[in-house]
């Protein structure tokens, strides 16, 4: 007789969308389903017919905690496809934005989402209640995300500022020094998360050897680039992503799924570093050699560590580029050089890889492809959530309760993002 | 005064809105919060004074959920373009292509368990209280709503388009002067003229002005003056408010004066 147990979370708290989890845990081990029961938006659909700059203020509704990632992405391949040529103040400006997002985005996961679990708590407020100063200090550094995005994107959910050729209006270098400021007083607030993460072990349950993919940055390491690596040593360019990151759909999800080589794989910010360790600089780097261990390819909860090392990195990296973008000048933006083609951009959006594919014709979208980073890792985190399970399992524990929260957790991990997910890939 | 915060298809982006607003520490001890699943895993669907819900209803478990959040709210406040009008995702309608069209050119001949649906706004299933509105809403209009609902008010709604805050700002107008297609003269009113004050467009994120109060005998017109089409215009407006049943009474009103 076959004896299976199931195990199921119907909407899993602290995330951004919805989706539930399902194990089974059977003679054969264990098998996990993601069932991602958000609605489709059909995004691709919707911005079929729309003139460029419309659909570039569409794409960010994707998500709200990625919406700059889903700007600016855009913007790149429109920028590609009718040949704009943004000056170099203006890619400076972008990356800052684009490192705004990152730092928000990380600092709502980790302080909000991810230590509630670490600390044995249902949310932030329980959290805040006890330790009061480690939530201001996310607060604090989700702010500096937010500031930087408000700055320079007119607000930090759905800028609207950064549009295809430059920007509406440059900011005021008041804002860029008290940004500076900020990024200065959230290092060390940034330097103690990773040393939180740094005190946990990772469960080895979860311990299996996977691809990493993530871009080959320009220049240093950073989150724009037309190249796609993997660990395993494979490379391709941007435009060949369609040949080498297949998408497949199931039966239990609004989410299509990514394959590469036919096999699960990760992206994100263990992935990134894990990479292009060699291009991480300053406090961060001190901070990676101490702590080497714990960008561990083979376990996903190094993520969470790897986000935390990036928050220090690119919090350095804001005072950096605002110390480049002292002398701005108004240059008016960047003219198309025609208004039809085809364009494709890849950036690293907080959760891994972010890629558009966009046809335009006379200025009008004809067609759209969009592949997030949860829709890549998806497959990758059934396979770890199926290992903890079964190591639990194997381990003796029956509690379901318990199990499951540990199950949680893995999927937490990865830092999902369902809305992005479903936003549905391709005509 | 317990509250409960919901999100169904969406972005996410009312309930981060809600999760960041700055003076929230300032009055959070007036409010047991009930439900913000996003935030907690303490969340529980239960009687609550005043339920907050973005979203659009996309899906066979959407309408279920707000049933049962309307079932349990004496207040429900539908926050953002999606929870109002149907949000961007409600353009699949306007794109005349069928949600079965849609759903097979994008995961073809596969069958997933769960109904999707063309997205619509919450009153097409229940009762809406109030509207909260904004792509996503203000942090000034949350506190605004929030303190209101604490001390036994109501929140007012404003009635008025973004080309009242905007000249008051002091811009220059970019439909007069460059004739941008900006949707300033129809979009209701409360981000205080944010993109035009950097040189951008209006969008219409907010959704139109409601009761009719647009300012159609002046700046509308100016659409119609500039050779912005009727097409165009209602295009533009739909990105945002595609299921806004006065959405061709507006237009109309615009070129027809």
């Amino acid at each position: 007789m076959k004896i299976t147990r199931e195990i199921q979370i119907d909407h899993l708290a602290r995330i951004e969308g919805k989706a539930g989890i399902e194990v089974e845990i059977g003679e054969e081990g264990a098998n996990a389903k993601l069932n991602v029961t958000e609605g489709p938006r059909f995004f691709e659909i919707i911005t079929k017919g729309k003139n460029y700059d419309e659909a570039a203020a569409i794409f960010p509704r994707i998500c709200s905690f990625c919406c700059t990632p889903h700007k600016l992405t855009p913007i790149e391949a429109i920028e590609y496809a009718l040949d704009v040529k943004p000056s170099e103040q203006t890619k400076k400006l972008r990356e800052l934005l684009y490192i705004g997002s990152i730092i928000e985005s990380h600092a709502l996961h980790l302080y909000l989402l991810v230590v509630p679990d670490y600390l044995g708590y249902p949310d932030a407020f329980a959290v805040a209640r006890k330790e009061k100063d480690l939530v201001k200090d996310g607060v604090f550094l989700k702010d500096v995300g937010a500031e930087i995005q408000t700055v320079l994107g007119s607000r930090s959910i759905h800028p609207e500022n950064a549009i295809v050729g430059g920007f509406g209006k440059l900011p005021s270098k008041e804002k860029m020094e008290r940004i500076a400021r900020m990024a200065r007083e959230g290092l060390q607030k940034a330097m103690s998360i990773v040393k939180f993460f740094a005190e946990y072990e990772y469960p080895s349950y979860v311990n299996s050897e996977r691809r990493h993919l993530s871009i080959k940055p320009y220049g240093g390491y950073g989150v724009y680039g037309n190249e796609i690596v993997s660990s395993d040593g494979n490379s391709f360019g941007i435009e060949e992503y369609r040949k080498n990151l297949y998408e497949d759909v199931a039966s239990y999800s609004f989410a299509k799924r990514g394959k590469f080589l036919g096999e699960p794989y990760m992206v994100g910010a263990i992935s990134r570093v894990f990479n292009n360790s060699r291009l991480i600089t300053g406090k961060a780097r001190e901070l990676m050699d101490n702590y080497r261990k714990f960008i561990a390819p083979q376990n996903c909860f190094a993520n969470n560590f790897a986000q935390a090392l990036e928050l220090v990195y690119f919090l350095e990296r804001v005072k950096e580029i605002i110390s480049e973008l002292k002398d701005m000048k108004d240059e008016g933006l960047a003219e198309p050089g025609r208004m039809s083609g085809e364009g494709y951009a890849v950036t690293e959006a907080p959760r891994g890889l972010l890629i558009y594919y966009l046809n335009i014709e006379n200025g009008i979208i004809k067609n759209a492809d969009v592949i997030t980073p949860t829709g890549m890792f998806l497959p990758m985190m059934e396979v770890d959530v199926a290992a903890m399970a079964e190591g639990l399992w194997e381990d003796g524990h029956r509690d379901k309760d318990f199990i499951g929260g540990k199950v949680e957790m893995v999927a937490r991990s990865y830092d999902p993002c369902i809305s992005c997910s479903v936003h549905v890939t391709r005509l | 005064m317990k509250i409960g915060i919901h999100g169904l298809t969406s972005c996410y982006g009312c309930q981060l809105s809600m999760a960041i607003v700055k003076r929230i520490l300032d009055i959070t001890d007036k409010f047991d919060i009930k439900y913000f699943y996003m935030l907690s895993s303490a969340s529980k669907i239960e009687h609550v004074d005043v339920a907050f819900v973005e979203g659009s209803v996309s899906t066979d478990n959407d309408e279920e959920e707000l049933r049962k959040i309307r079932e349990n709210a004496d207040i429900l406040v539908a926050i953002g373009s999606c929870a109002i009008h149907g949000g961007v995702q409600g353009m699949l309608s306007n794109d005349k292509i069928s949600y079965d069209d849609a759903f097979r050119a994008v995961y073809g001949d596969r069958k997933i368990e769960y109904n999707g649906r063309i997205a619509r706004p919450l009153d097409k299933f229940v009762k809406v209280d109030y509207h909260l509105p904004g792509c996503p809403p203000e942090e000034d209009e949350i506190m605004y709503y929030l303190a209101t609902f604490a001390i036994g008010s109501w929140p007012e709604e404003r009635d008025y388009p973004v080309c009242a805050e905007c000249i008051r700002a002091g811009n220059p107008c970019i439909l007069i002067e460059k004739g941008e297609p900006c949707l300033g003269p129809v979009t209701v009113a409360g981000c205080d003229a944010r993109c035009i004050k950097y040189g951008i467009p209006c969008i219409g994120c907010r959704g139109p002005v409601p009761k009719g109060a647009a300012w159609f005998d002046s700046l509308a017109r100016v659409f119609r003056e500039k050779g912005i089409d009727k097409e165009q215009v209602k295009e533009r407006m739909a990105i945002f408010a595609s299921q806004y049943e006065k959405l061709d009474e507006m237009i109309d009103k615009v070129y027809e004066g």
